[in-house]
């Protein structure tokens, strides 16, 4: 039992962690049409960046604030010089984007060096709770409720504020919400940076869980994210939490029972999504 | 009729009379293993242009199917006697696979945006990496394995010959692939699918046919790679190879088969030549950033490519007078 529930946790923390990730992407993808190849990068340069304001500052906060800010510039930068230049190309775009995250990884060795780098959790999320016979990590516990937190956050703020409603409306149709007199540039731009923040953040948060970070993780991260937006529906934001806790806890069982067929495994969850349900199993529409 | 000849392959046969009498006249064992390296890069980057340039699907995945040929030929020339006979089986082995792999991803998603393809080729190819490594008993993972050839291929010249055959074979099947009614079928698509189907065409099937020809002919190619080493190891299946794909396309012209040649010439004599520089500068180890840079560049700026570019340039020079009394007919009929 306490095995069952320890890997639900574990599941979770992981789902929420690629949610972070995926959620950025799908909702990019839905406003804008882009599928931006180069978000596994920005989680990356999230972690890495992260991780050096800790070890300069000592504060865990910091590093978070550091890293979303990280995510923002690059974000800022890669909307207005890299996508910008091609919009509408859909071709050129998917080439583009995947050209940027080849060179953000390499970028990440050249300024902190190709080897792996090592990051603990602070003291206070340092260790765990005991309830009976059940051991929760602290640290996956606020990886959950961070998650959380922001999913309600973006959530109340596409419901219910007039950003949300551009952003939904433009989803729908981006030319109507032009001709109303809403410049969707910049809307398109806060969303890439919302997005882009939003990776960063589950880069940092993932430095401490996993122990190390390394160049390679935003690729194998960004693969994982590709699979949940597909199974949540591209353009989807709920459905991406849906599928990225689905994705989470069939990783953290099949790690623990079948730990080679983990990833297959995934990928057949999304091969049996392309042919059942393209439109995403909480896709309301194709 | 002589007047729509196109002068390409012409060209083509000229220089490659002059690369079968290259090795006879320079003796340069390293020169000639380099232009080996690129005639087989070559048939990898032009399998890749039916793909990208003429139906206008984006595949992250096309190390995959590099990846199939390359360890179908290497385990089984290992397990098995290094005879000719083994060495064919081996090549058909892979290319089956590749096409049944390609058939399978191609069915998955084609019928959809074409994000989805891009998407699922990327993973399956992380997955395919994943197994490479992970099923040692039969591939020994990173480290891979060294096996022998047949005495055929052992010789460096009649090798070289052999891929410059297969290279010139690929590029003129390539040609009648793609100037047939099919090929016509194919740029439609790229051009507006929709209205291809609204023509009457099943376009699902063509986009099929060209990935599985794509995905077969990088078998052939990654077969002939691991040939030219005797060694095979996971690195075949890594973005890398994609993303030298990717290049030498876009670089050499896209949507033209002489493009990716150029490509794979210039690409791997810059290889050649930023791993040379990396021994005394250390910043030229890190050469895929450069390649990285030079790629979001030639997207965004050079899209047409070398070949596409002075196509252009010659197009207009051509009949400047033509687009005048085009202009002028516009001018009265408005």
């Amino acid at each position: 039992m306490d095995l069952l529930l320890n890997l639900m946790v574990n599941g979770l923390a992981t789902g929420m962690l690629i949610f972070l990730l995926a959620a950025g992407l799908t909702l990019i993808f839905g406003l804008m049409d882009v599928l931006n190849f180069a978000h596994g990068g920005l989680f990356a340069w999230g972690a890495y960046c992260g991780v050096w304001v800790y070890g300069m500052t000592g504060s865990f906060m910091t590093a978070i604030v550091g890293a979303v800010l990280t995510g923002v510039i690059l974000g800022y930068v890669t909307e207005r010089f890299i996508i910008q230049p091609v919009y509408g190309n859909h071709v050129q775009q998917i080439l583009i984007t995947l050209g940027l995250m080849l060179v953000l990884s390499e970028m990440l060795k050249v300024v902190f060096g190709p080897n792996q780098i090592v990051a603990a959790p602070p003291d206070y999320l340092a260790g765990s709770w005991q309830l009976g016979d059940v051991v929760i990590i602290k640290y996956r516990a606020f990886i959950i409720l961070v998650g959380v937190i922001v999913f309600a956050l973006v959530h109340y703020v596409l419901k219910n504020t007039k950003i949300g409603l551009t952003v939904r409306a433009g989803v729908m149709n981006k030319e109507m919400v032009q001709a109303l007199g809403i410049n969707i540039k910049k809307v398109f731009m806060l969303v890439f940076m919302i997005g882009s923040a939003m990776a960063a953040l589950g880069g940092v948060l993932l430095a401490p869980y996993s122990g190390v970070i390394y160049a390679e993780m935003g690729m194998d991260f960004a693969i994982l994210a590709f699979i949940v937006v597909v199974i949540g529906g591209m353009g989807n934001f709920v459905g991406s939490l849906f599928a990225a806790m689905l994705i989470g806890l069939s990783g953290a069982f099949m790690t623990y029972f079948v730990p080679d067929l983990s990833l297959a495994v995934n990928m057949l969850l999304m091969a049996v999504v392309l042919v059942v349900r393209p439109q995403g199993l909480f896709g309301a529409k194709g | 009729m002589l007047k729509h000849f196109n002068k390409s392959p012409v060209w083509v046969l000229i220089s490659s009379a002059a690369l079968i009498l290259l090795p006879f006249v320079n003796d340069s064992r390293s020169l000639m293993i380099m232009i080996t390296q690129i005639f087989i890069l070559a048939i990898f980057a032009m399998s890749y242009d039916l793909l990208l340039g003429y139906t206008g699907i984006v595949s992250f995945g096309h190390a995959m199917f590099f990846g199939i040929g390359a360890y179908s030929t290497g385990v089984l020339l290992s397990r098995f006697e290094p005879t000719m006979l083994w060495l064919l089986v081996s090549i058909a082995v892979g290319m089956v696979v590749a096409a049944i792999v390609s058939y399978f991803v191609g069915l998955l998603t084609l019928r959809l945006s074409n994000h989805f393809y891009a998407m699922l080729t990327l993973a399956l190819a992380g997955l395919f990496l994943v197994v490479a490594e992970k099923w040692r008993s039969l591939t020994l993972g990173n480290d891979g394995f060294t096996f022998r050839v047949p005495d055929v291929m052992r010789d460096r010249l009649s090798f070289y010959l052999i891929c410059l055959i297969l290279m010139v074979a690929v590029f003129f099947f390539l040609m009648r692939l793609t100037n047939s009614p099919m090929g016509k079928v194919l740029l439609a698509v790229r051009e507006n699918e929709a209205r291809t189907q609204s023509l009457g065409f099943k376009t699902i099937h063509y986009k099929l046919i060209s990935s599985v020809v794509a995905g077969v002919i990088a078998s052939l190619s990654g077969s002939l790679y691991v040939l030219s080493l005797r060694f095979v190891n996971t690195s075949v299946f890594a973005l890398d190879v994609t993303l030298d794909a990717l290049l030498m396309t876009i670089l050499g012209g896209v949507g033209t088969l002489i493009g990716p040649i150029i490509g794979a010439a210039i690409i791997e004599v810059s290889h050649h030549w930023l791993s040379e520089l990396g021994k005394s500068y250390v910043i030229f180890e890190r050469w895929i950033i450069f390649f990285g840079i030079l790629y979001i560049l030639a997207v965004m700026f050079f899209p047409k490519g070398i070949v596409g570019t002075v196509k252009e340039i010659r197009w207009k020079k051509k009949r400047p007078s033509k687009v005048e009394t085009n202009n002028k007919n516009k001018r009265i009929a408005g």
